[in-house]
């Protein structure tokens, strides 16, 4: 490995932190979106850091299945932005709170 | 002979009961009345022409088997000896008598149907008492009598006082009950039956503490249906059914079930002398108070209620004395003058115009002379007129008393003779009130049907007569009820005659102490008095009142504190806290669920904060 672990996982923490942040803090629902692929991603690649490190397939194998799965949020969350975009005009996530208690 | 024969006695008034239950409203007025009269003259005739099977040992037969459950086997058996045959033939001949008297008396009735249906239910299940060969059987009909004592009491249940009767009777009776019940059980633990000569054979093997315990427990049984102290408190209230159910339950036949319980069960009974003496004290000290109660009051059937109670006393002295012949004596012979004087009391009423209280009638000798003769013929064998039933019987019951050893018995002696003038000074009392003099109200008769007129020379003969039944040895007899019952006659204890003749004179005294002490004072219409001591007795002892503010007060404030102290504070205030308390809680909660997105995704980003810190604290414990 060229790159020792550590760094990687500072990396990949970094990109977890950045796109938390993204998604606490911003109300839009495209940017909320964007946040969680950052996180994703981050994840994706501690377990592809992981699987070089040990040697081992399984982390590989579990990062492709992540990308399928994200393709697949990621038509579905996209396709429900341009619902909701339609339904009410706006796609600023606070907007949608009827689900109130 | 056929012995099945013998459940005809049985059956005969149920099927009577049943059809005038079921379709008596459909019959024409004049059947109902005649379905019950013929169902319970057939059983009596039945009982009649079956006698020779009570012969000897009796008859003992099973129609089904009505319980089967382990070592416990009951069935719906007959026994058919001395003592249930007897008792059989009077309780048949004398409802037959009542009933023919009602369907007189209740001429005017509407709902006759549900009158004459649980008038033979009645019989059918006093004689279920009577006949049963077991004693859940037994048990069956004591129940059965409880209710249909309910049920007539509270006839005219439109009125809520004749209602309230009705439900007295039947709750006071109950606490009897429950001791009998407890008594049955005990038995069936200790012996493994409860088949009636069975028990009596096998009472010898219980020891002698846990059959005294049994035997009271009978005896609360026998009060609680007797109406005797301290369960007597329902008797004068239950006149308020027609007078028919008042002759044949409380004068004929229920109120003499506890009797003849104990009598059934005298073998037990005798095991006991202890318990057999608190049954005489009891019996005395009854006899003493209603005969006190009875001298009191206004109402003529609440005279003879309190004189039924007194005589009751008198039988219960005589199975504590040991003679179950004189016990039964006494119970036939009362049975018949009883009877009558309900009977003649009735026939009164309806020609006062249904008035009750003796200080409105008088004369009524004058306006009825056949009514006045039958009712004297009753009132003499009450008070105990020399040579009449009444006389031998409540003789043979103080003689036997008399016989028995002991300070107490002498006590229960000399109660039952100053009862024997009071009940002479009360009788004719009422018997002055009622009959002579002038009539002292504004009267419109009621015409006496011929039912009620013709039914009563049959048990004014039988009562005068009814020495004759079991005429003592002193007086030329040959004691013919004794020797029918035989070896259930009780012990008795031979006398002397000359101590009988002595007796017998002292009594006789008695009888004309109390007449001459009522001539004396209602010879000519004295009034009506009040006085304090008068309420008292007229009150029963204020019996009622002491009850109300013993156990019927306490019991109020009992049930008020679990109502409100327990139920409404506490049970239903800690459900209501509790309550409460989710609701608050489910509202505060309910507040974090905004419905906003960025709220959760925060509380995604707090909960990772608190697992990142949770990892970080125990790596730092794992390092150090």
């Amino acid at each position: 490995m060229i790159v020792p672990l550590s760094h990687l996982l500072i990396v990949a923490g970094i990109m977890f932190i950045m796109g938390l942040a993204c998604t606490l803090a911003r109300r839009n629902l495209i940017m909320i979106l964007i946040g969680v692929e950052v996180m994703i991603n981050a994840v994706g690649l501690t377990l592809v850091g992981g699987s070089a490190f040990w040697q081992q397939i399984d982390g590989q194998l579990v990062v492709v299945l992540l990308m399928a799965l994200t393709s697949a949020e990621v038509s579905i969350s996209l396709a429900m932005v341009v619902y909701l975009q339609r339904r009410k005009g706006t796609i600023e996530a606070d907007r949608y709170s009827e689900m109130k208690g | 002979m056929n012995a099945n024969l013998l459940f005809l006695i049985l059956l005969l008034p149920l099927f009577g009961g049943a059809l005038n239950a079921m379709a008596g409203s459909y019959l024409p007025r004049r059947l109902r009345g005649t379905l019950a009269v013929v169902a319970v003259a057939a059983a009596f005739v039945c009982t009649l022409l079956l006698w020779p099977l009570s012969a000897a040992e009796g008859t003992r037969i099973t129609l089904f088997t009505w319980l089967q459950s382990g070592p416990l086997e009951i069935g719906f058996s007959i026994l058919y000896d001395a003592l249930s045959a007897s008792m059989a033939l009077m309780v048949t001949g004398v409802s037959t008598l009542i009933h023919l008297y009602a369907v007189g008396y209740m001429d005017q009735e509407e709902d006759t149907a549900r009158f004459f249906a649980l008038l033979n239910l009645f019989v059918f299940a006093m004689l279920t008492i009577v006949l049963a060969d077991n004693l859940l059987l037994l048990f069956l009909g004591w129940e059965g009598v409880g209710f249909c004592s309910y049920g007539l009491i509270g006839f005219w249940y439109s009125k809520l006082e004749n209602a309230q009767a009705g439900r007295k009777a039947f709750l006071v009776t109950r606490i009897g009950d429950v001791f009998l019940g407890i008594a049955l059980l005990w038995l069936f633990s200790l012996l493994g039956t409860l088949g009636i000569p069975e028990v009596n054979a096998q009472a010898g093997q219980i020891a002698s503490g846990t059959v005294t315990i049994l035997v009271l427990l009978l005896l609360g049984g026998a009060c609680g249906k007797s109406a005797q102290l301290p369960l007597m408190t329902w008797l004068p209230d239950a006149m308020a059914g027609p007078t028919p159910v008042s002759a044949l339950i409380h004068a004929a036949t229920m109120v003499t079930a506890g009797v003849y319980l104990l009598c059934r069960l005298f073998p037990l009974v005798s095991l006991s002398p202890a318990a057999m003496l608190v049954i005489t004290l009891i019996g005395a000290a009854t006899a003493f108070y209603a005969a006190t109660c009875a001298l009191a009051q206004t109402e003529i059937k609440r005279v003879l209620a309190y004189s039924t109670m007194s005589q009751i006393g008198y039988m219960f002295m005589a199975v504590g004395a040991g003679t179950v012949s004189g016990a039964m004596f006494h119970l036939y012979t009362h049975a018949f003058f009883k009877a009558l004087l309900f009977m003649g009391a009735g026939c009164v009423i309806h020609l006062c115009a249904e008035e009750n209280d003796i200080h409105k009638m008088g004369g009524m000798a004058g306006k009825s002379p056949f009514v006045f003769v039958m009712f004297l013929a009753g009132a003499l064998c009450l008070a105990g007129l020399p040579w009449s039933g009444g006389f031998f019987s409540k003789d043979g019951i103080l003689l036997a008393v008399f016989a028995q050893p002991g300070g107490w018995y002498r006590l229960a002696w000399l109660i039952g003779l100053l009862t024997a003038f009071l009940t002479s000074l009360y009788t004719f009392r009422l018997l002055f009130l009622v009959f002579a003099g002038t009539p002292r109200i504004e009267q419109h008769p009621h015409p006496l049907p011929g039912l009620m007129r013709w039914t009563l020379p049959p048990l004014a003969l039988l009562g005068l007569a009814g020495g004759l039944i079991n005429l003592p040895e002193a007086y030329g007899g040959a004691e013919a009820l004794r020797q029918q019952l035989g070896s259930l006659a009780g012990t008795l204890t031979p006398v002397a005659h000359q101590t009988e003749y002595v007796l017998a004179t002292i009594a006789s005294a008695m009888f004309l102490l109390g007449a001459l002490g009522a001539f004396g004072r209602y010879s000519s219409y004295p009034g009506r008095q009040q006085s304090l001591s008068r309420d008292f007795l007229r009150q029963g002892w204020q019996a009622d009142s002491l009850v109300a503010r013993v156990i019927l007060r306490p019991f109020d404030s009992l049930t008020d504190f679990s109502w409100k102290g327990i139920d409404l504070s506490l049970i239903e205030g800690l459900l209501q806290t509790a309550a409460e308390g989710c609701l608050k809680n489910g509202e505060r909660i309910s507040r974090l669920a905004t419905g906003r997105v960025s709220t959760y995704l925060a509380g995604f980003g707090w909960g990772l904060l608190l697992l990142l810190g949770w990892f970080l604290l125990s790596l730092a414990g794992h390092s150090s």
